[in-house]
């Protein structure tokens, strides 16, 4: 087993190459609604159970069910009326499925990326080629339904293997959201390649706030928010990012989409903000600060307040 | 490194249009065909009870249906704080139900009529629609039974509440939400027409089973007391919060799409019929009730109108 992850080096957040995104804006929201399935009898994985209760889990399938029966739909009417695009966590499996979801997320100008084939099959113990071979069917999948190239990756359920960063940058992939180490995109070490960082969340996600720590609705606006105005600050000193996951099976629930919709409505209401897309970030960042990051994190670093 | 890898786990047999299983169709909620509920209701309200019993000896698998009993035996703690539900609980909610004109469907453990015939004739003359929840929250449905075992309990429970009641029984709900891949055949074997427990729509929509159709029911999980008060840990107040919010949506739903909609309320008597909480139950639905184009109705009404309306 690694001690840690080994695809940065300590990067202060002080001193850092100054970041300003299109337009002079300080910060890029995006927002990655996951589009998932979770199947009903998936296979085996060493080491994690897919669901938790005996197969057929009827009541855990059926809540993740609703976010591709119901939830999905209204969260992207809710987008649309703010003018936000989504940049998809995309299960591919779904295309195939469910293919006018696909359709309705092209129609809204969304970006799709690889959030794996299910939700239920982990890369946990996959060879690398294993790997290489759910990366190339995303791909196609990806182009076949949408036209779009594949280049931002979440591993589904974040279940990545040791290898699976190297391998990402092998196939290809711009920009992985497996880490959330930062609030600014970072260069990845790989063995072979380029990839980059792009701030996903754990901390503004409704997985975690609604079903792990059960955070009453009002709540979480106010948590999107403050999230908000603390990285819009801080991009007026250089370029911050931030990410709202979305899952519609929470979110999309009538209960809670308002919440949503007052989060946006306050995000939407500043001057000074990028709503792009997780691809668009990637790109800004990948073209004027690669190049810098790399020699300042070569050069150790310098330029703090040390 | 990258070990060998995982034989056949990239094989996807059910990687296709639709759902992975072929219980029902998959449907866009936009895309469902627009329903009129009597009246041209915008909201259909339909109060979803959990009337449950809960043996302080229920086994520990497959697993603890929530709400179950979580502490060691003999957990008088569990047993008699859920027990109250069925001795004082539920007849707060029925006043507070009767005193706004509303009856509910009671999703009944046929434990609880056989058990209390006082209970259920007070649930009779109410005018509460009984819909068959299995025999106890110790006997789960799931994947493990044996189907002579799944088919018995199905009997029982359905067989206890038909001799206890002379309205008929047509819904179902399976306790903790939990099936096997039987239960819904089992289910329309036993002459029952609308199930509750597959939580994937916020509308009808229609199920098949070998022995006929069914109609799956909106119950509300998410948004019950349930998980929001006992799972969850929430106060009263973040529950009608939720409620009001769900209203709300669903209530410019309606208007939006002409299609109507049903705001189902899932309340459980050994939670919602606390004495603290009873009057925040009264004033929400008084706070819902004041709408114009509100329709409350049983589950096996709400059934009967999304038919007719098609």
């Amino acid at each position: 087993m690694l001690a840690e992850p080994g695809h940065y080096d300590y990067a202060p957040y002080s001193g850092r190459p100054h970041i300003v995104w299109p337009g002079g804006a300080r910060i890029a929201v995006w927002l990655a609604p996951n589009i998932e399935h979770y199947e009903l009898e998936p296979p085996n994985n060493p080491r994690r159970v897919p669901w938790p209760r005996p197969v057929p889990d009827v009541l855990n399938y059926a809540h993740r069910d609703y976010g591709n029966r119901v939830g999905f739909w209204r969260m992207a009417d809710v987008m649309a009326r703010h003018g936000v695009r989504g940049s998809v966590s995309l299960n591919v499996a779904v295309c195939d499925h469910y293919p006018e979801i696909i359709e309705r997320c092209c129609e809204l100008g969304w970006e799709l990326f690889s959030h794996g084939t299910y939700n239920t099959r982990y890369f946990y113990d996959l060879s690398e080629d294993q790997q290489r071979a759910v990366i190339a069917d995303s791909r196609e999948t990806i182009l076949k339904y949408s036209g779009q190239s594949l280049d931002g990756w979440l591993t589904p359920a974040i279940t990545n293997d040791e290898t699976t960063q190297h391998v990402l940058a092998e196939e290809g992939i711009k920009y992985t959201l497996d880490m959330v180490h930062d609030d600014q995109p970072m260069p990845v070490k790989v063995r072979n390649g380029r990839l980059i960082s792009v701030p996903y969340s754990l901390e503004v996600n409704d997985v975690p706030l609604f079903l792990n720590r059960n955070t009453p609705v009002e709540r979480y606006t106010a948590i999107v928010k403050a999230q908000f105005d603390q990285l819009y600050a801080e991009g007026a000193e250089s370029g911050t990012v931030m990410c709202l996951p979305l899952h519609p099976f929470l979110t999309g629930q009538p209960q809670r989409i308002s919440a949503l919709d007052e989060a946006l409505a306050h995000i939407v209401a500043h001057d000074g903000v990028w709503l792009a897309t997780g691809r668009e970030i990637a790109a800004w960042y990948t073209e004027h600060y690669y190049d810098a990051f790399v020699a300042w994190l070569a050069a150790g670093t310098p330029g703090g307040r040390r | 490194m990258s070990g060998p890898g995982i034989p056949n786990y990239l094989d996807y047999p059910l990687r296709r249009r639709g759902l992975d299983h072929d219980r029902f169709l998959h449907r866009n909620l936009p895309q469902a065909r627009p329903v009129v509920w009597p009246g041209k209701a915008r909201v259909a309200l339909w109060v979803a009870v959990h009337v449950a019993h809960f043996p302080m000896d229920m086994p520990r698998q497959p697993f603890v249906a929530p709400g179950g009993v979580d502490r060691p035996y003999p957990s008088y703690w569990d047993y008699t704080q859920r027990d109250y539900g069925n001795r004082i609980g539920i007849y707060r909610l029925m006043r507070a139900l009767d005193a706004r004109g509303l009856r509910a469907t009671a999703l009944l453990n046929s434990a609880v009529a056989a058990r209390y015939p006082a209970l259920a004739t007070e649930i009779a003359a109410s005018d509460w629609e009984v819909a068959a929840a299995g025999v106890d929250m110790g006997r789960l449905h799931h994947g493990g039974l044996a189907e002579a075992d799944e088919r018995a309990l199905v009997t029982e429970a359905v067989g206890t509440l038909r001799g206890a009641f002379r309205s008929k029984i047509r819904g179902w709900h399976s306790p903790a939400h939990s099936e096997s891949m039987r239960t819904l055949d089992l289910v329309a074997e036993a002459g029952l027409d609308y199930v509750t427990d597959w939580i994937n729509d916020d509308m009808p929509y229609p199920v098949t089973a070998a022995s006929g159709g069914l109609t799956a029911m909106p119950l509300t999980w998410d948004l019950s007391d349930l998980h929001l008060l006992f799972q969850q840990h929430m106060d009263t107040g973040e529950f009608v919060e939720q409620v009001l919010r769900a209203f709300r949506t669903l209530y410019a739903e309606a208007a939006q799409t002409g299609s109507g909609r049903i705001l189902t309320l899932t309340i459980t008597p050994w939670l919602m019929g606390q004495p603290h909480r009873i009057r925040a139950l009264g004033a929400m639905l008084d706070r819902i009730l004041e709408h114009a184009g509100v329709w409350p109705a049983t589950g096996a009404e709400i059934v009967d109108a999304w038919r007719a309306s098609g």
